[in-house]
């Protein structure tokens, strides 16, 4: 069974058609990309993915159960997370409070109304296993809005982490890092465990070639390749209308 | 808790940055025993008079506590918590004075009904945001404040008469008398501001807090945001409720005003001086609102145009209003 399977979807906005009877099947443990031009669907795709907008047709299934539309949440608990393009983080409390309550959601605690959310030590510890895990162990107890841009990427990641999913989706994780921030990005997130499935929609092809096995190639919310890196760099469509020479 | 995940002083410092308050939990603490004892000893050092701006000022600030768990916690602006504030007054008048029930079977049941009222109208209501959540709940404030002027059996805008206040003849003392129904007030508006500081400091306040700051990363981190916020506003609507108890029992009578829309933006106000998403802004705010506005409307009639450049002096100097102010360090004022 694939960790993530799409078929015939369809997107259209009025008369404009995002996404046009796309098929994907991700199997499980896989670092997939999908890479194309501005406009070419990518982040639509995600926020169908994730419940955040209804297909105008198509299914798609997380672990074989179909996504229920308008509810990210249930999206989430079904085993999908996801990193957002721009920074979704609560931006007035600490690190550590970001990742204590991204833990906290998938914890009977999250419910409790009459005992301190410090009270819970489980929720706590996973909170800062996410953090040492993405490397925001000595940020704990600083705001977010302290935080440099790559660190708040970092958390970005690691609040999707906490939710121990099965498939991860990152909308361009590394976008406005600089070189070293990004380096240290596709180390972490290829030191992630290998049975996570990723997902992973990025305009820097050096990340893309640097974290995923797959590749696919959108242009016009329409399947344009897939394939292997090298099967991609070789392909003269995506060449022409995505890649140019350098990558080829 | 385990001893590997036992938290530091430092840490737990860190978890009170969480809140704007004081630099730490001594401070906090401190602020906040002062606070009590001088609340405490104050029968003992004013006039009546005094004692009765007091009285109100903390029924205000209950009130305003339970808008600033909707408002500065959770982000939900509302025009119409005065209708809790009503329905409060108006369910001890029906259990007590229409029904003869005692007070203390008529103010559970009040505080029950008010929720259950509260989660279907927040249900409605929290499908909006911003100026559209705003509007409605002023719109269903409204609606029961006509419906109170109405009803004939609330003798309409007259109101009800003939609130009891407790009991406390087991005491040897009655709560007629002024400062023992002000102790009454200060037990019952200290067990609110408990309850309030446990709620936010709890997981379920946490993710409120998270609503207010990025709604949607909270449903992507697999909360159902929807029931948080039904929760906060029945919550909500409980601790006005209890305010309107107690202003009926002030003034052992309730009429349709109590649920004005005047009053729930008082409310709202108050939350703004004393500082929202900090748990001892409303008492603060309710007090300043309490005690300027008494003094300007003895110095003249036209109080409330001086009252308006009062409130807009403190929202241009106090960023974060009075608390929000002194707890930012100095160097990081605006």
């Amino acid at each position: 069974m694939s960790a993530l399977e799409i078929r015939n979807l369809r997107k259209a906005f009025g008369g404009l058609q995002v996404i046009s009877d796309l098929d994907l099947k991700v199997p499980p443990g896989q670092r997939h990309a999908v890479i194309g031009p501005n406009g070419a669907g990518k982040t639509t795709l995600f926020n169908i993915i994730t419940g955040w907008q209804p297909p105008t047709s198509g299914e798609i299934l997380i672990q074989g159960v179909p996504v229920q539309q308008g509810r990210p949440d249930l999206v989430t608990r079904g085993g999908l997370s996801r990193s957002f393009q721009k920074n979704m983080l609560l931006e007035s409390v600490t690190v550590l409070e970001n990742l204590r309550v991204a833990c906290q959601a998938f914890d009977a605690s999250r419910h409790s109304v009459f005992r301190s959310s410090w009270s819970f030590s489980d929720v706590i510890r996973k909170a800062r296993r996410a953090a040492e895990q993405m490397h925001l162990d000595t940020v704990l107890d600083r705001k977010v809005n302290e935080l440099s841009y790559g660190q708040k990427r970092q958390l970005e990641v690691a609040i999707a982490l906490c939710a121990e999913p099965k498939i991860l989706l990152m909308d361009e994780p590394a976008a406005g890092t600089s070189p070293d921030e990004r380096n240290s990005l596709i180390e972490l997130i290829n030191g992630l465990s290998p049975e996570l499935t990723i997902l992973l929609v990025e305009h820097d092809m050096d990340v893309v070639f640097a974290i995923c096995d797959i590749i696919t190639v959108l242009s016009y919310g329409r399947v344009l390749a897939t394939g292997t890196k090298d099967q991609i760099q070789s392909n003269p469509q995506v060449i022409e209308a995505y890649l140019g020479r350098r990558h080829a | 808790m385990s001893a590997d995940v036992a938290l530091s002083s430092e840490q737990r410092i860190g978890v009170l940055k969480r809140l704007p308050l004081p630099a730490s939990r001594r401070a906090y603490a401190a602020l906040f025993a002062l606070f009590a004892v001088s609340l405490c000893a104050l029968p003992s050092f004013v006039s009546g008079y005094v004692m009765t701006l007091a009285v109100e000022a903390m029924i205000a600030g209950v009130f305003a506590s339970g808008i600033n768990l909707l408002t500065g916690y959770t982000g939900l602006v509302s025009l119409g918590q005065a209708m809790f504030l009503g329905f409060g007054g108006y369910g001890i008048a029906i259990g007590t004075a229409l029904l003869g029930w005692p007070l203390w079977i008529s103010a559970p049941v009040t505080l029950v009904v008010v929720a259950a009222i509260a989660a279907p109208i927040g249900a409605i209501c929290t499908r909006t945001r911003g100026v559209e959540f705003l509007l409605i709940t002023l719109a269903f404030s409204q609606m029961f404040y006509g419906a109170a002027i109405k009803l004939r059996w609330t003798n309409g805008s007259d109101g009800m008469t003939g609130i009891p206040r407790p009991d406390l003849s087991l005491l040897g003392v009655s709560a007629d008398n002024p400062t023992v129904f002000y102790y009454y007030v200060l037990a019952v508006a200290v067990l609110s501001l408990l309850m309030l500081w446990r709620i936010v400091t709890s997981p379920f306040g946490s993710v409120l807090v998270g609503i207010r700051e990025n709604e949607r990363r909270m449903m992507s981190m697999g909360y159902s945001v929807a029931n948080y916020k039904i929760g906060s506003f029945a919550l909500a609507a409980v601790i006005c409720a209890v305010a309107g108890i107690l202003q009926s029992q002030y003034t052992y009578f309730v009429n349709p005003d109590a649920m004005s829309w005047q009053m729930s933006g008082e409310g709202v106000l108050m939350v703004i001086i004393g500082g929202a998403n900090v748990v001892l802004g409303p008492f603060v705010g309710a007090t300043v609102f309490v005690v300027v506005k008494q003094a300007l409307s003895m110095i003249t009639e036209e109080y409330n145009l001086f009252f308006g450049i009062f409130f807009m002096l403190v929202v241009a100097l106090f960023r974060g209003g009075v608390l929000g102010f002194i707890s930012t360090p100095i160097g990081k004022r605006q």
